[in-house]
């Protein structure tokens, strides 16, 4: 009886001297209701919090005047306004086929003279309709057995460098952009280039394995015939139309296309973990036009800086836009291990796409910051532009423009019909959707609300986060001239965003002041959480006290 | 004064270097140093810095003329180390001062290289020797070596194919270090560290009994 006693006095004790600060917020604001709110106590001054240094500069120096319009082996190249360009040799021997350009422009371009092959213009229109292309795979953010740190490197924002696996043009001499270089080249980027060919040309694709685990390559969307007329496989499916590719082998697709539009090409072995690693790219077949030499290859998609004859006709600009999601879980399993038999193992059973989810967003290969560098959409008012969108993610897209309303004139490459097309400024796009935009930029009230710097990206909640962090993931903007400066860095009237260029704002170790849960230690409060802990201390007791005869009768 | 790279301090100097140049100064650096002198670049593949005859300043005379003929390819891995890709040969030990000539045979379908960095900036363009080589084809190429004892990093440096297995040391003289994950050669600086099986089921055992003979313990000094 006397525990009895004991264990109540214990428990009421115990209540009345927990402290109230540790009381749920619903029990404090019912509280508060019976008996008013606390008296008003003093908080420390809030600290002004100082920003981590700025590593590296928002928008880097463009020293090889990569972004000017140029005249390369009489291929006129476009001037690409925003921050980074990609190198124009690559451009004028995508253009020309980098069997027809010289020595030079090769060396610059850091292209083998195989990689991308024009032949005979088999319509007579002054075009090439053969063209062999020669796809390599590379392995961005790998593992090794020496380095602590990635190989090949390549930072889809500040810091953050998931392993990726990505196709890339066949290039010659070292991965890195130099010997004390730990940072890929520009060719060794995501996602893969976008492949764009005529309608009706012969097209040749020769998937040369570099890669340690075997691999295909899958045109969906394209018009393809299932065999080749040699019998060999050319949809590349493992299950129905042919063996993995294996290492140090190679194999050609070949394809006639007889219908238009923006489309995709993925690599479809384990399709659970290799697409989203990134084997990835957009596959676009324009109209079939005179004179008509495509710019074959856009490395790391974005502006198209040598647009089609058939675009040229109703569009001022182009722009190819690949959308994708990351799961670090995923994509980091290849730097755990250096055993190509392990990261085997992890990929099919240590990794479990139904129960994951991605943490990274990117618009052509990069996330907020990086993508303000190359994926801006740089106009003037009146200027009609396609947008060409393929969503190559596990997650939906949907895709907002800021100020604008777009027009969806083709929906998975087919054009639709004046009546069919929808005008909105949010398109849901799934898994492997592709939609043509026309982004008209009259200052009409509904196409355009005007000049300005626009945001453009997904309005699901985490697509514009890195790892759960905002600002982050596809985001990009449409950017009117008059607000964008010399360098190609939007000018806006809000935050300084050279923080978001600090590694330590996505590490989750920025701290905003000293927050770390304040209780405020005072001599009553000690005095208080002694007599609590003795209070509680009563209450284990007399609960033995009781139950001792208890176990002591089950001996 | 040559330092021998090994490859961990190498990434890591690599590493404060890529904190303080932007990448389009790295590129441009590249393309101020690189001559195309001793250069082969065709169908078959690519040499570069090939050198018979200038002797490196610390050589008064060619020690002694070397051939080796190396094959490259998924067939020469090490599997026993996890390796897929691999050459026929993982060290070279020449004489200082040699002139030596690599015949590299490529039998896969990609592309593979047998590249070798540290040499004299004067004489080799990003002090490198390099052969490439397209699926099945074969290059060729020469280059003298230096008087100084020394161990060469030979490598592909297509993504992977090194940390995969194509790795070898080229060592003149007697050497300078031994490199790091030679295949067949060298121990992975990275060992890794596997728990063999049932760990976690010996280790949880061992806890609930001795969890019982603490009890056990407790319990008999009460009665």
């Amino acid at each position: 009886m006397r525990a009895v006693i004991m264990l109540v006095l214990g428990a009421v004790l115990s209540a009345l001297l927990f402290p109230p600060q540790w009381y749920p917020p619903k029990l404090r604001f019912t509280l508060a209701e019976y008996f008013g709110t606390p008296a008003a106590v003093t908080v420390p001054v809030s600290a002004e919090m100082p920003m981590p240094p700025l590593t590296e500069p928002m928008c880097p120096e463009d020293l090889l005047g990569w972004r000017d319009a140029q005249i390369i082996e009489g291929v006129s190249i476009s001037a690409t306004l925003g921050c980074v360009a990609d190198n124009p040799y690559a451009i004028a021997a995508f253009v020309k086929g980098t069997n027809n350009v010289s020595t030079d422009t090769l060396m610059r371009a850091g292209l083998t003279p195989d990689a991308l092959e024009k032949g005979a213009d088999l319509d007579g229109d002054g075009d090439a309709d053969e063209i062999h292309i020669r796809l390599e795979i590379a392995e961005l953010n790998g593992g090794s057995p020496d380095s602590q740190v990635p190989t090949a490197q390549y930072a889809i924002a500040p810091g953050i460098t998931p392993g990726m696996w990505v196709f890339v043009p066949k290039s010659f001499g070292m991965a890195t952009e130099n010997f004390d270089s730990v940072i890929a080249k520009e060719l060794l980027r995501a996602p893969s280039p976008a492949i764009r060919v005529e309608q009706g040309d012969r097209v040749f694709i020769t998937l040369e394995n570099t890669h340690y685990l075997p691999h295909t390559i899958h045109f969906h969307g394209v018009d393809h015939p299932f065999l080749r007329a040699d019998g060999q496989g050319n949809d590349g499916v493992p299950m129905t139309s042919e063996l993995p590719l294996e290492p140090g082998q190679s194999r050609t697709y070949e394809l006639t296309p007889r219908s238009t539009g923006t489309a995709f090409y993925h690599c479809h072995v384990q399709p659970q973990s290799h697409i989203l690693m990134g084997l990835q790219g957009m596959f676009i077949v324009e109209e079939n036009r005179p004179n008509n030499s495509l710019q074959s290859m856009n490395i790391g998609a974005g502006q198209v800086r040598v647009v089609s004859q058939a675009s040229r006709e109703e569009y001022d600009q182009e722009y190819d836009l690949q959308y994708t999601d990351v799961d670090s879980h995923l994509n980091n399993i290849i730097q755990q291990t250096n055993d190509p038999a392990r990261i085997q193992s992890w990929l099919h059973g240590g990794y479990n796409l139904s129960t994951s989810h991605s943490d990274y967003f990117t618009v052509n290969g990069r996330s907020f910051p990086y993508s303000y560098r190359e994926s801006l959409i740089v106009t003037q008012p009146n200027e009609r532009i396609r947008l060409r969108v393929l969503n190559a993610g596990g997650e939906g897209l949907a895709l907002h423009t800021h100020g604008h309303k777009t027009t969806a004139t083709h929906l998975d490459g087919v054009a639709q019909t004046p009546e069919a097309q929808v005008t909105r400024d949010v398109f849901w796009l799934a898994s492997a959707q592709r939609m043509d935009l026309l982004l008209n930029t009259s200052n009409d009230g509904t196409h355009s609300y005007g000049p300005g710097v626009w945001m453009l990206h997904d309005h699901t909640g985490r697509g514009t986060t890195n790892d759960g962090i905002a600002p982050g993931g596809n985001m990009s903007a449409i950017v009117y001239r008059e607000f964008l400066d010399e360098d190609g860095w939007p000018i806006t009237r809000g935050e300084d965003m050279s923080m978001f260029f600090a590694p330590e704002f996505y590490n989750r170790d920025l701290r905003f002041g000293d927050d770390e849960p304040t209780l405020q230690w005072s001599f009553l409060l000690l005095l208080r959480l002694i007599a609590l802990a003795l209070a509680l201390g009563l209450v284990l007791a007399s609960i033995a006290q009781l139950t001792t005869p208890l176990l002591r009768g089950r001996r | 004064m040559r330092v021998p790279c090994l490859l961990r301090t190498c990434s890591i100097v690599a590493l404060l270097c890529a904190a303080n140049l932007s990448h389009a100064q790295h590129e441009q650096h590249e393309q101020h140093g690189s001559s195309h002198q001793g250069m082969q670049f065709d169908s078959k593949g690519m040499v570069m810095n090939s050198n018979v005859d200038e002797l490196p300043q610390n050589c008064s005379a060619i020690s002694e003329d070397v051939a080796f003929t190396v094959r490259a390819g998924t067939a020469y891995a090490v599997t026993s180390a996890g390796r897929v890709f691999g050459f026929s040969q993982y060290e070279f030990k020449v004489k200082p001062c040699a002139r030596v000539t690599v015949t590299f045979v490529n039998e896969d379908q990609v592309r593979h290289q047998w590249m070798l960095h540290g040499l004299p900036r004067y004489l080799y363009a990003q002090g490198m020797f390099h052969l490439e080589a397209n699926g099945g084809e074969t290059v060729v190429g020469s280059f003298i070596v230096p008087a100084d004892d020394a161990t060469y990093l030979v490598h592909c440096d297509i993504t992977q194919h090194m940390e995969k297995g194509m790795k070898a040391q080229f060592v003149v003289g007697a050497g300078s270090a031994q490199l790091w994950s030679v295949p067949s050669l060298t121990d992975d600086f990275n060992i890794e560290k596997r728990m063999p099986h049932g760990t976690y089921f010996f280790v949880g055992l061992l806890a609930l009994i001795s969890s019982a003979l603490i009890f056990h313990t407790l319990t008999g000094k009460n009665n």
